[in-house]
Order: C-alpha cells, then sequence, then structure tokens
C-alpha cells in the first residue's frame, strides 16, 4: 500500500497539467489581468492622496494613509508602499510564464493570430506593471522570465534606463501586434491604441525633469515622439469626447468612445471580480447617511481647500467629483471628500464588488497629453493648445479662453482628473512638484501636522521587507 | 487472601501471577484468591497492585499464601505506558513525565487538558482562552518549529491521533485532538518529553507524544460510580479601564484640545454654543469633534446613561457534570463503560456548552491465546458562542465601548430601533449582540479502538488495531438586521443586513497498527523485550460551507433557506502516513537497562525524493542503588542515572505542500467572467521532514524510605531543516516559499519532586515541578540573519534574529514623557511630537525616532515554569492546593495598543492608565502615560509590552470521606468536596484579561503564525460541589 504515498490535491487542479491547450493559455493570459485589479486604489493612495488634491490628516494620524499625506520618512512598511511592489510583480511573474510557456509550448495553439495577440497582450501588461513600478520606486530589478529564487537574489535594482528599455521594447511589440478592436466578448482587452496611449505617456514621462533623483523623469526629449503615437490615437476616429463630464463616468455608459483603454470590473460573480476603488476616499459615515452598509473607506480624506478653491463657481466636475459636507446622526462633517465612482443606487451587496470600471487611459487625457507636447515644444501651435483645453472646458460648462500656458494646463489637467490618480504624476512630470507642494503646505497645514517636503519623496521608498529579505541586494531610495 | 499492610484490610482486584507464567487470578471483594499452580514446587507468586509495591512470595508447597501489599507512594513498580507497550517505572530510560488521573474525578475537571495545568516539569499548559469547550495549546520543552506546529502527538489507548495545529488566530480550526475527550474516563497520562521516549512515533515525536490511558474494568464484582458536581463559573478578573466620569473627563480634555488646535482664535473656555455659531452649523447640529455634550457637566447628567460594560455582559453561571460508570470482570470479560453529562453556562451571557458522552471498553479473552477488545466513545456536544473572543468581535468592544450612552436605548445603543448616541463609537451594542447573534457548533465525535492479540508462544505476542476517529461538526452562525450597521442603514435595508452561514467538515483518522513483541527473561538477569511493527495511516477532511448572499427574505427564520441567496464550495484533503518501527528493551538484572528504538516513516505530504525519514533513538540507564555498595547506603531507596538521544520528526505541513498548484485568479471582459488560473506559489518538490534532535541527562532519586524522590533532567534539543517559509523577494512574484531552512535550539532542565511531609495521623504530601527552558534562533535560510514577522497591524513587532528567542518582541522603547527641556536639547522626535508625547529611546543615535530604532525586548515564552500541588489528609478530610506560575516571559498585547495608543480617539473607553496621563507640564501625570490629545500618530513600542508573569492559585480542594457515616453493604465509598478554581491569582497584564490569551492572528502570515491577544476573556473563576459514590 506504499502507492497510497503519492497523492493528488484533491481540490485543487496543479500545474502538472496546465498550458496544454489553448483554453490554458486564455486562462493564464487572464490571471494576468486579475493583477490590474488593484491598480486603482493604488493610485488613489499613492497619488491622489499624496499629492495637493488631499488634506488626508487622519485623526490622531493613525490611518495607513497619514505616512503618504504628511510625508512621513518612516513609509517604507506601509502596506500601500508594499503593496505597490508586490502586486506589480505578482503581474510581471504571470506575464513572463505565459511568454515562457507560449515559447515553449504555445504550439498547441493553431489560431496563429490568437497566440501573437496573447503575446502582445502580456507584453502590454508587463510593460503596464514595470511602468507602475518605475514611478513609484525608480529603480527595480528588471525581470523578463520566470526566474528562480536564487536567480532573483542575485539581481540588485536595475537603473532606470534599463527599466525604459524593456517598457518600450515591450510596448512596441504590443503596439505593432495587438488589433485595433476586439470582438464584445473581449473588450477591456487593450488594443493597439492602447500600447500607443501607454508608450507616449512612458515617453513623455521619461522626458519630465529629473530632480537629480533616479527616476522617474531622465530629461529625454521624448515630446515628439509621444505626440506622433497621440496624433495617431485622434487620427484613427475610434475615440470621442462624451457629451458630458457624467457620461464618462456612468454605471450604464462602460466602454463608451472616451475610453481607449480600462480596467474591468463587475458585480455579482464569484470569485469576486468587482472593485473597491469608488469607496477608497469616501468615509464610512457618509454611506451610512445615506442609509447604506459601512463600505471600508474608514475615515474622512478630505479635499484639500486649494482644490475646492480651484474650482470655477460654474465647473459643472466640481460636484459630481465632490461631496461637500454631511450630516450623520446629528453630527455635522463640513469637509469634503471625493465621491466620483459612486453611484448610490450601485451599492453592491459585498463591499468587495463595485461593479464600475477605471478608465486608465481615456480620450481627454490623449487630448491634453498633446497640448503638454505642444508647450514642450513638439509640433503644433498655440492654437492647437487652445482649442484642446476649451474643447474639455465648454464641456464643463466654462467660457472658453486662450494662450494656454503649461501652468494653466497643469490646472486644467487637475480639475478635469481629479480624483483619477493622476495629480502626483502629473506634478512630477511637469517639474513642479517641488515647489507645488511645499508652497501648499505652507498654506493649508495649519495643525503644522505635516513633514517638510523633500524632492527625494517624489519616489516612494523601496518596501522594507524587501530589504529584509537579503541584506545588501537593493539599496533603499534616498531620504528614507 | 491479601490485604493492606496499612490497617489489614482486603484488597480486592490484586493480580496473583504465577511467576513466568501466564496463570493467574485477581483477588475478590474480601481480598481472597485461588490459583491452580503448575510445578507448585518452585513457583513464585507476584502480588501486584496499582498503588501498592509488588510483592513477590516463593510458593515453597504451602497450600495458602497470605499476601500483606504495601502502599506505595511512589511506586517504582508502577507500570508506565509507553509507545507500543508498557514498561515497568523502574526501567524506563528516557524521559517520561507522568500524571496519575484517578483523582481527575475527584476535581471538577471538564477538559483532558485542564487537568494538566501546573502538573509536570517541562510540559507548559497553555489555557489560550476562557470561552466554553475550547482545546488549550500544549508545548513540551519549548517551542522548536516556527511554522510547522508545536503540539503534541496524542495517543489513546494506543491510537495516533491526527496532530493538530492551532492557526494563525490561536484556534484549532477543525478541532483540537482532546476535544470531547470525557476527563473522568482517563486513568493515566504519561508525556513523552525526550527523542528517546518518543522517537518510536518518529516523524510526529519532535513536539513530545502524550500518551493517555483510559479506564479499564478489574476482575470482581462491578463496580458502579456516581461523580457529580455543580456549582458556578464567572469572570476571575476585571479590566481596568476608565470609569464613564473619567471617560468624561478625557473626552472633554480632548474635544478642547482639538477645538484649540482647529484655528486660530479659538480657546479652550467658549461654549458649546459659541463653537456652533463659529462653525456656523444650524440650531440641533453638532460636530462632536469640536463640542462636548452639554449634559456631561449637568449634575446628574440627564438623560445620559453612565454604563459599565463589563458589568451589564459578565454573569455567574451554572456549571454542573453528571458521570455514572460500572467496571468490573470476570476470566473471560473486562468491561468499562460510562455516561457523562455536562453543561455550564458561560462567564457571559448567552454562552453555553453541552456535552453527551459514553464509553465502554471491554476486553474479551476469547482463549489463553486470543484477546479480543473494542473500545469505543461516542460523544455529542452543542457549544453556543456568538464570537466572544478577538479583534473587533464581542469582548473587544465590550470593553473599548463608549461608557456614556442615551439613557433612552438602555444598554441597546445602535441596536434595532435605536441609533448612536452621538459621542459614542460606531458598532451595534455588545449586549444586543450576545442576546440575538447565533455562533452555534455541534460535533459529533466518535473514537474507536478494535484489537486482537494472539499469543503465538508464550512471550510472542501479535497485536493488530484498527482505529477509527470519526468527527461530524457543523458551526452555524446567524446575524439579524438588528444588530447589524447602523440605524440608517437599518432602516432602509432590513433583512437584506441579516447575513448568516452553515459549515460542517468531516475530518477522519483511520490507523492500522500491526506489532509482535517479545519478552523474556534469560537467566533470571536478562530480560530483554523486542518490539517490531508496521502501521498505516491516513487523515482525510472533507469541508463544506454556505453563507448568504444579500441578506434574508425573513427575519424570523435563522436558517439559510430564507437567504436571499447563497454562496457555497466544498474542499477536500487527505494523507497518508506509513510507518516501520523497532524497538529492543534490556535490562540486566534491573541494574543496568538499555533501550533503542527506530521507526522509518513515509508521507505523502513530501516529494517523491525525500518521502522517507529514518528516525533512531537510544538510551541507557544505571540502576545504582542495585549496586552492592549502595545497599550499604539504606537511606537511597532508589537511584537511577539516564541519558539518552534522539531523533524525531515533524510533518506539519499542508497535505500537498510539494506539489506546484493553480490559483484561480479570475477577470472581467465587458461584464462576462474570465477565468484565470496561474501557478499559486513557489513549491519546493524536495521538501523533507523537520528534523529533532535531543540529548538529555537525568537521573530518579528517591530516599529516606521513599519520602522524598527526585527526578531531573537536562536537555538540549536541536530542530533543523525547519519547515521554514523562507521570504522571497517580492521580485520572483511570491512573497516566500516553504523550505527546509534553519534551525533552532531548545535547552533546559526540569526537577520534579515529591515528598511525604508527614506521615501520622496527619498525612501532608507535596508534589513540585519546576522547569527552565530557553530557545534561540540558530540559522535561518541562506545567510540571512534575521527575519521580520510581518503584522496585521501596522510595522512589524517581532522578529527571528539569530542568537534570539523565537518570535523575540522587537519594538521601540518608550523612556518617559517629552518636556520643552527634551525638545529644547534636540531629543528624538517620532515625527510631529510635541510636549507631552512619549518620549523613546533613540537606539541608532540617529536624532529621530524611526522603525530603525526598535531593539529586541522581550520573549514571548517563560524562562521558568513551575507547579506545586499540597495534599493534606486527616482522618476523613482531603486538602488539595495546586499552585501554578511562570516567570520571565512577555505578552506584546494588540488589545492592550487597542485600548491604550497614542493618538486613540476620545469615543473608545481607554485603560485606567489614562488616570494618571501628562495633563499640563505642570501635572505631568505617573510619567508612563502621555497626554490624550496627541497627533503624532504611533509606533509599535513599550506601551504596549507586557510581563507574562503569574502566579495563580488553580485549584483548591476540600473533600471528606464520607465512607465511615454510610458504611452499608452497598456503598463502597463516597466523599463531598468542594472546589475553588482560580480564585486567587496575581499576573501582570494590564492590557488584558489572561496573560496566556491568543484569538487573533497578528501577523496575517500564514508562513510565521503569531497568534496573540486582542480581546480574551478571563480564566473562569468557579466554586462547585461535588459528590463522588463507589457502590
Amino acid at each position: 500500500c506504499t502507492s497510497d504515498l503519492t497523492q493528488i490535491p484533491i481540490s485543487q487542479a496543479t500545474t502538472a497539467t496546465f498550458y496544454t491547450q489553448t483554453n490554458d493559455f486564455l486562462q493564464a493570459s487572464n490571471a494576468i489581468y486579475n493583477d490590474l485589479r488593484g491598480y486603482p486604489d493604488r493610485q488613489l493612495n499613492l497619488s491622489e492622496t499624496r499629492s495637493d488634491n488631499l488634506y488626508a490628516v487622519s485623526d490622531g494620524g493613525v490611518r495607513d494613509w497619514e505616512g503618504i499625506n504628511s510625508f512621513h520618512k518612516t513609509i517604507a512598511s506601509n502596506p500601500y508602499v508594499s503593496d505597490a511592489w508586490s502586486a506589480n510583480y505578482n503581474g510581471v511573474y504571470r506575464a513572463n510564464v505565459l511568454l515562457d510557456q507560449l515559447a515553449k509550448n504555445g504550439k498547441v495553439i493553431t489560431d496563429q493570430s490568437l497566440k501573437t495577440r496573447l503575446e502582445a497582450e502580456a507584453k502590454f501588461l508587463r510593460a503596464f506593471f514595470y511602468f507602475d513600478l518605475v514611478r513609484w520606486f525608480g529603480k527595480v530589478p528588471v525581470i523578463d522570465k520566470p526566474a528562480t529564487a536564487n536567480e532573483v537574489l542575485s539581481i540588485p535594482r536595475s537603473p532606470v534606463e534599463d527599466v525604459y528599455k524593456l517598457i518600450i521594447s515591450d510596448l512596441q511589440f504590443a503596439n505593432t501586434n495587438l488589433p485595433e478592436t476586439y470582438a464584445a466578448a473581449d473588450k477591456g482587452r487593450p488594443t493597439k491604441f492602447a500600447a500607443k496611449a501607454a508608450l507616449a505617456l512612458v515617453y513623455m514621462t521619461r522626458s519630465g525633469k529629473t530632480y537629480d533623483i533616479e527616476g522617474p523623469g531622465v530629461g529625454a526629449n521624448e515630446w515628439g515622439n509621444a505626440l506622433t503615437l497621440l496624433n495617431e490615437i485622434i487620427a484613427s476616429g475610434k475615440f470621442s469626447l462624451q457629451s458630458s463630464y457624467t457620461s464618462v463616468f456612468s454605471y450604464t455608459n462602460e466602454n463608451s468612445a472616451e475610453v481607449i483603454f480600462d480596467i474591468q470590473y463587475q458585480t455579482g460573480l464569484s470569485p469576486v471580480v468587482g472593485g473597491t476603488f469608488p469607496w477608497v476616499l469616501v468615509p464610512d459615515t457618509w454611506f451610512q447617511s445615506q442609509g447604506k452598509a459601512v463600505q471600508g473607506g474608514l475615515t474622512i480624506r478630505p479635499v484639500s481647500t486649494d482644490l475646492l478653491n480651484a474650482y470655477d463657481a460654474k465647473d459643472t466636475r466640481k460636484a459630481f467629483t465632490i461631496q461637500s459636507g454631511y450630516v450623520y446622526n446629528g453630527v455635522a462633517e463640513t469637509r469634503s471628500f471625493f465621491k466620483k465612482y459612486v453611484d448610490l443606487t450601485k451599492v453592491p451587496t459585498n463591499r468587495v464588488d463595485w461593479p464600475i470600471n477605471f478608465i486608465v487611459f481615456r480620450y481627454a487625457d490623449m487630448l491634453m497629453l498633446k497640448a503638454e507636447c505642444i508647450l514642450r515644444g513638439a509640433s503644433g501651435t498655440q492654437a492647437d493648445v487652445d482649442a484642446i483645453v476649451n474643447q474639455l472646458r465648454t464641456r464643463a460648462g466654462l467660457a472658453a479662453t486662450t494662450n494656454v500656458t503649461l501652468t494653466q494646463l497643469l490646472k486644467e489637467r487637475r480639475l478635469e482628473f481629479a480624483a483619477e490618480g493622476s495629480r502626483w504624476h502629473d506634478l512630477v512630470r511637469f517639474g513642479v512638484v517641488d515647489t507645488v507642494i511645499p508652497a501648499w503646505i505652507t498654506a493649508e497645514d495649519v495643525q503644522k501636522v505635516m513633514q517638510p517636503f523633500q524632492k527625494n519623496y517624489i519616489l516612494y521608498p523601496v518596501p522594507q521587507t524587501e530589504l529584509d529579505v537579503k541584506q545588501g541586494l537593493y539599496v533603499q531610495n534616498a531620504g528614507y | 487472601v491479601v490485604t493492606t499492610s496499612e490497617n489489614g484490610e482486603p484488597l480486592p482486584g490484586v493480580n496473583v501471577v504465577q511467576k513466568g507464567s501466564s496463570t493467574g487470578a485477581v483477588t475478590d471483594a474480601k481480598g481472597a484468591y485461588t490459583l491452580k499452580l503448575n510445578n507448585a514446587g518452585n513457583a513464585v507468586l507476584t502480588f501486584s497492585f496499582i498503588g501498592y509495591v509488588t510483592q513477590e512470595i516463593p510458593v515453597k508447597n504451602q497450600s495458602v499464601i497470605n499476601s500483606k501489599l504495601e502502599p506505595d507512594t511512589k511506586s517504582l513498580s508502577e507500570v508506565v505506558v509507553i509507545g507500543y507497550g508498557t514498561a515497568k517505572k523502574a526501567d524506563v530510560t528516557g524521559a517520561v513525565a507522568s500524571f496519575n488521573a484517578k483523582t481527575i474525578d475527584q476535581r471538577p475537571i471538564l477538559r483532558v487538558d485542564q487537568a494538566l495545568v501546573g502538573q509536570m516539569a517541562g510540559v507548559q499548559v497553555k489555557q489560550t482562552s476562557g470561552a466554553l469547550g475550547k482545546g488549550f495549546s500544549i508545548q513540551v520543552r519549548g517551542t522548536g518549529s516556527i511554522t510547522a506546529g508545536n503540539e503534541p502527538l496524542y495517543v489513546i489507548d494506543g491510537f495516533p491521533l491526527a496532530t493538530a495545529r492551532p492557526n494563525g488566530s490561536g484556534n484549532f480550526a477543525t478541532g483540537n485532538p482532546l476535544d470531547n475527550i470525557n476527563p473522568n474516563d482517563i486513568e493515566s497520562i504519561q508525556v513523552l518529553k525526550d527523542a528517546a521516549a518518543a522517537a518510536i512515533y518518529g516523524s510526529r515525536a519532535a513536539n513530545g507524544v502524550v500518551l493517555i490511558t483510559t479506564k479499564r474494568g478489574q476482575s470482581g464484582r462491578p463496580k458502579v460510580t456516581l461523580n457529580t458536581f455543580t456549582g458556578y463559573m464567572e469572570r476571575s478578573r476585571k479590566l481596568d479601564m476608565l470609569s464613564a466620569d473619567e471617560w468624561v473627563d478625557r473626552a472633554t480634555e480632548m474635544i478642547n484640545a482639538q477645538w484649540v488646535a482647529s484655528a486660530p482664535n479659538r480657546t479652550a473656555s467658549q461654549t458649546n454654543e459659541q463653537r456652533r455659531v463659529i462653525l456656523g452649523l444650524p440650531v440641533g447640529q453638532v460636530n462632536t469633534t469640536y463640542m462636548t455634550d452639554d449634559r456631561w457637566a449637568q449634575p446628574g447628567h440627564p438623560g445620559l446613561r453612565y454604563l459599565d460594560w463589563q458589568d451589564e455582559a459578565f454573569r455567574k453561571g451554572l456549571t454542573q457534570n453528571h458521570q455514572l460508570s460500572a467496571s468490573g470482570g470476570n476470566e473471560f470479560v473486562k468491561y468499562y463503560v460510562s455516561g457523562n453529562y455536562v453543561r455550564q453556562e458561560g462567564m457571559v451571557i448567552n454562552t453555553d456548552y453541552t456535552a453527551y458522552s459514553a464509553r465502554a471498553n471491554v476486553e474479551v479473552n476469547a482463549s489463553k491465546k486470543l484477546k479480543l477488545g473494542l473500545n469505543i466513545a461516542p460523544t455529542y456536544s452543542v457549544n453556543n458562542d456568538p464570537g466572544v473572543e478577538g479583534k473587533d468581535n464581542i469582548l473587544h468592544q465590550m470593553v473599548s465601548f463608549t461608557p456614556v450612552q442615551e439613557d433612552t436605548m438602555g444598554v441597546y445603543p445602535n441596536v434595532g430601533n435605536n441609533g448612536q448616541y452621538r459621542w459614542s463609537v460606531s458598532p451595534n451594542s455588545p449586549i444586543g449582540k450576545l442576546q440575538n447573534t447565533i455562533g452555534e457548533t455541534k460535533r459529533f465525535r466518535t473514537l474507536t479502538s478494535t484489537y486482537a492479540d494472539y499469543q503465538i508462544i508464550p512471550g510472542l505476542n501479535f497485536r493488530t488495531t484498527i482505529n477509527l476517529d470519526n468527527t461530524d461538526n457543523a458551526s452555524k452562525s446567524y446575524t439579524p438586521y438588528s444588530v447589524a450597521g447602523s440605524y440608517q442603514t437599518r432602516l432602509a435595508q432590513l433583512t437584506t443586513l441579516t447575513s448568516g452561514s452553515f459549515s460542517t467538515y468531516r475530518k477522519r483518522t483511520f490507523v492500522n497498527e500491526n506489532t509482535l513483541t517479545y519478552g523474556k527473561v534469560f537467566a533470571e538477569k536478562h530480560d530483554v523485550t523486542l518490539l517490531a511493527g508496521l502501521s498505516y495511516n491516513s487523515d482525510k477532511i472533507e469541508s463544506a460551507s454556505l453563507s448568504s448572499n444579500g441578506g434574508y427574505s425573513s427575519n424570523a427564520i435563522t436558517t439559510l433557506n430564507a437567504a436571499n441567496g447563497v454562496t457555497g464550495n466544498t474542499s477536500e484533503a487527505r494523507n497518508v502516513l506509513i510507518s516501520y518501527f523497532g524497538r529492543v528493551q534490556y535490562s540486566y538484572a534491573s541494574k543496568y537497562l538499555l533501550s533503542a528504538s527506530i521507526r522509518r516513516d513515509g508521507s505523502s505530504r513530501f516529494g517523491a525524493n525525500t518521502r522517507w525519514g529514518v528516525f533512531p533513538s537510544a538510551s541507557v540507564g544505571w540502576r545504582v542503588s542495585e549496586e552492592a555498595f549502595m545497599k550499604a547506603i539504606p537511606v537511597v531507596n532508589d537511584l537511577k542515572l539516564r541519558a539518552s538521544w534522539g531523533t524525531s520528526g515533524n510533518y506539519n505541513i499542508g497535505d500537498y505542500s510539494t506539489i506546484p498548484t493553480l490559483g484561480t485568479y479570475n477577470y472581467t471582459f465587458n461584464g462576462v467572467a474570465a477565468v484565470g488560473q496561474a501557478p499559486a506559489g513557489v513549491t519546493n518538490p524536495d521538501l523533507g521532514w523537520e528534523n529533532s534532535r535531543t540529548f538529555d541527562v537525568g537521573f530518579d532519586v528517591s530516599v529516606l524510605n521513599n519520602r522524598i524522590s527526585a527526578a531531573f533532567d537536562v536537555y538540549n534539543k536541536l530542530n533543523t531543516n525547519l519547515l521554514l517559509n523562507v521570504p522571497l523577494p517580492g521580485a520572483t512574484g511570491f512573497a516566500s516559499y516553504l523550505s527546509n531552512a534553519g534551525s533552532v535550539r531548545n535547552t533546559g532542565w526540569e526537577i520534579e519532586l515529591n515528598t511525604r511531609n508527614t506521615t501520622g495521623a496527619l498525612k501532608w504530601n507535596t508534589s513540585l515541578n519546576f522547569s527552565h527552558n530557553a530557545n534561540k534562533v540558530v540559522a535561518l535560510a541562506g545567510g540571512q540573519d534575521q527575519i521580520l514577522i510581518p503584522s496585521s497591524f501596522d510595522i512589524s513587532h517581532s522578529i527571528l534574529k539569530i542568537g534570539q528567542p523565537l518570535y523575540s518582541i522587537y519594538v521601540v522603547k518608550q523612556i518617559g514623557i517629552l518636556s520643552q527641556q527634551d525638545i529644547d536639547n534636540k531629543a528624538a522626535l517620532y515625527g510631529s511630537e510635541t510636549v507631552g508625547d512619549p518620549k523613546y529611546f533613540d537606539a541608532n543615535g540617529d536624532g529621530v525616532i524611526d522603525a530603525n530604532d526598535r531593539v529586541i525586548v522581550g520573549r514571548p515564552t517563560p524562562k521558568y515554569m513551575w507547579g506545586i500541588t499540597n495534599t493534606l489528609r486527616y482522618k476523613g478530610f482531603d486538602l488539595t492546593v495546586l499552585v501554578q506560575g511562570q516567570n520571565g516571559g512577555s505578552i506584546y498585547s494588540l488589545l492592550g495598543r487597542a485600548l491604550g495608543r497614542t493618538g486613540q480617539g476620545f469615543t473608545d473607553n481607554a485603560l485606567g492608565f489614562y488616570r494618571d496621563r501628562w495633563r499640563s507640564p505642570s501635572d505631568p501625570g505617573a510619567g508612563v502615560v502621555g497626554k490624550a490629545y496627541s497627533t503624532f500618530g504611533r509606533i509599535k513600542n513599550t506601551d504596549w509590552l507586557y510581563s507574562s508573569d503569574y502566579v495563580r492559585v488553580r485549584n483548591i480542594t476540600l473533600g471528606y470521606d464520607l465512607g465511615s457515616l454510610m458504611k452499608t453493604k452497598f456503598v463502597q465509598g463516597a466523599r463531598i468536596y468542594v472546589t475553588a478554581e482560580n480564585f486567587f491569582g496575581f499576573d501582570k497584564y494590564k492590557g488584558g484579561f489572561n496573560p496566556e490569551a491568543s484569538n487573533t492572528d497578528l501577523s496575517g502570515s500564514s508562513s510565521y503564525p503569531e497568534p496573540g491577544d486582542y480581546g480574551g476573556l478571563p480564566l473562569p473563576r468557579s466554586l462547585v460541589f461535588g459528590l463522588n459514590v463507589t457502590f
């Protein structure tokens, strides 16, 4: 009976029989997408919360976002920070495994175009994860195939240029090989235009100021490269602005013509594939005041006075994006918070199962990025810039303007993309984070709970757990 | 006729055997026996009876042989159970601790593990929960494994039960091996502590082996015993929290401070009305951050109720236990049957435990050579616990609940149609939850062993056993909407807020063991016993869980048929262990003793290349007292030197840890589910056994007519090839993988001392055990010198570091309160600290306080443990007092942190130490706790470090033997008693109720299980009256 000693799992699938048919490869690909699901929360916690859009000082200073908002030096163990590292690398790993298996066993996929598409999707996603990593951490180890523990333990943080090299080559492959459109069942997968959008943003990020730190800006002058890609998206004619701002974020208008790439969620499925980002910045007591169950945003992360004051009174975006005060149980909350993604009629029974998609690249952003490239010296005219900005101002109910400068463009971006997680990245790319943030702290932090800003805080620290795995393998970012 | 030497009374049940043969008899009620002898001229009769010195009388052709047996308090001829057999205690060469369980039924014990507290040196029995029916945690000689569990193997009547390890929260999620085992059925317990004694159990013996023997029938007329007790149980202590008035004082101070800090020109003297106007709030609205409740300051605080939540939730609960048993037998059949009923009401309202258990142990002598036996013990228990212990559960919420509430809501704030007091925390009333939530666990367990023993030739026996342990467990939970969500939510959603679940598991352990034993004495001096065996062991678990989705359609039905939606799943897992084992025991003239064993185990949990492990052991003993030169020293009755070496293993990992599995990671495209699968982790196909090697040296001594006897042991246990979750760089895609890496050493010594202090009319016996254990990490994976244990709550607070104890507590040291002078002197600060905030030790001297200033400040395991039992007998009275304690360990209390953290808001109630907080430079308080209103945040520091030292009078029992009063034909004995458990004690744990509590997963990582206290109940204090009658 010693044969009984060979037991195989009863309730778990094993890798031994996987990657043997086309469907296995599709499932392996879907698993990479699964790692996108934390992306929106990450942008809200690490970009929006760190920026001047939120004065997210918490009562007693005890929330995990406190250190992010208030520039604490001691955030190497912050869960938001460690998640940014581990979740992206888990995605990289799954992409690497699929690419490796496609090379080894991909011959079982008889549909050649599907095989190429799966490879291009995996590369798009791998680049997507690495781009997220390089923006948060600067130098990160580049791993482009499934690697053993010992191999990874000998790979230090690679120079930022090496990280970008992999990102650009992956996105170029994706740009060449991804389809322009998908059938309805595959909506949500990246198209050729999603690859162009990502690559344009990569070029622009690289072209940002270096601040004498190691990434994400490397001072490359690639505004022209970016503009070419953005113009290809615009010229494709496949995308357009929605007539109203609110309809862009409507639960019933997903996959609209304004969406170039989004992260998709649905409610009521098992395992859960819904989202949590709609309530990440929303205080629990507001949901309760509306007769809804506690969601998990805990206490309020107030919108900064600076942002509240930045809106023109006629701006229709403000009321949609921001909730100003409420009363719960006779207790008044006078501060404001972002509720952009919350539709109270769509609150799911399970709080982690919200159905709304998170738009990563939207057409309005492509237009604004184009304007930015032009103002940075790529080909184009001031009239082109003004026309773009006025398109969005008009949609928001504002009067047209002329001679838009970079400073004004940044402000327009702030209002258009508030609560979408782009503010911190924008401040860094525009080269003004080291002036805007200190001034804002001085003006707004009357409670004097924020720590002074340093340029090193443009990057986050390498998570403490990563430093602890092997002493000396990774060197911590300066300033931490 | 056999009588006792004490008073000449007849002794029934004495075994009389012709030495070297299988001929024997048992004395009857009058102590009489008859025996037909072969070769009567040379025969020697052996008279043996538990508790008496065995006597040998040569027959010499006499036809009547009367024997007078000497009572033996420290019986050297006592037969003790060892793995796969028995041995004379005098011949045992390993480190074995014995617990004579015969007195269990003279004390109100409801679990076997409860009886072991404080009884044996080197055996730490932790009562980690005050909830009913929960398993204790037992550690033998410290903790040697980081991941693979430290609980011993339990063997009941030769049946090795499936090992269980507590989950990250410290609970036995799929049952503890001692669940539903009725302690009143236990005859004796042996703990095999060193590898030499335990190695016969090979791969499961690294944490020690607990051998439990249940009662059997003795030949003679039926003996019927009734044990019954009843009494009450209540909390043994209360947690010192702020009273309602003190809470108001702290809240007022904080609200004023928040108001003043919020903007220029705001002062504490501004009234609430002035503040409302400044804030621009309409009449009737308040801002609780900046405004107090006017009623706090009014005499008699009209409309408010000042509460002590602990007093509302705790109670005195009734406890009762009734057992009836019968035993007896003749030359063909011996039997023991019992039935037991126990019902306990918990110390917290609406918690209770009921159990019914039965046992039948029957042995049949089918022929002179063949014995057949059956032990069967079905049990059924029902436990009601709505979820009292653990983070955010009822106890935690009860102690931190705002002690000031609207009078109109009674003890039910935020329940049903009640809203929430504006200055209160937001959970539903803990009393409401206790009264309305269902948390019911029903367990049906049957433990069955059947065996056949066949004598092939005299001395050579073949024994086969088939054992089955089957547990069927069903748990039901139900939380009605009346105690869920907030008032507004309840109004809007009603029963869609109701939730419920139902989950079951079936756990089955099947064991077949076959052994050959051969025992013979050659030339009267060479006593040899040989054992060879093989065993097949399979564990299977099947579980199912269902839970409601989207609420219920009814507010009257608690089962899931009323749920609006149901989700569920099932899963199964199985493992198989196959073993071969053998042992040689040799004794020369009972003077020189030798024992050696070997076991080869194969487990399905390991990969094909590493499946088998071999676990040898050897031990020697020298009974010095048998030497001629020692006979000259009559003061020494017995002296035995022992030395042992052995290895054993640990295989307590998941069933399929060497097999790479796929996880399900779905996504959705355009609203439709897209199934995703990817490798779930990094697996190591060459994962092998965790190895434990122990050296042990000891001696047993007995002097002054056996009035003082002692056992002493020193040991050194090295665990290597630990089944350790080795941290990986995140760039691999994963956080860790299971590997054989690292080692941990436990060293220590143990003393057990038994003395008969007085032997006259007043008999006073003392039994003392004292042990010391130290463990340290010797090596970690590949060149690492430390692993920081992740924490679910903020940064790490414990560490595995080479040279330091396992899970050393690693936090920043608080060294006082910051004064203005400190600030002026540029004292190191954490973040935006100001005057009145805590002052921390800048360990690395870089001028700021941060995570790099953490230092090791304590170890979670005690250095010294001890227990002392004094028994006094005078005439019919008996008095037993058990005192037990430990020293040298620490607790890092997350409950303490929850109730007394820097920056803690005013709504929560806070620990009593806030009474003496810093209030101003001129009123700095006790210098321990900083100001109430502090905004710098928090860092893991020594505020929440407590000593785990305690001294506890576990048990005081006073009994009276009614035997002399009611001497009738029917009643053989009767005793009444009263017992007080946990009435007196002392500990230093001010941040929780029980220094040994564990109920919450502190690390949040299955790689480094770190159960800790986040709201554990106090130990129950009980006063019980009992009666034992034997017919």
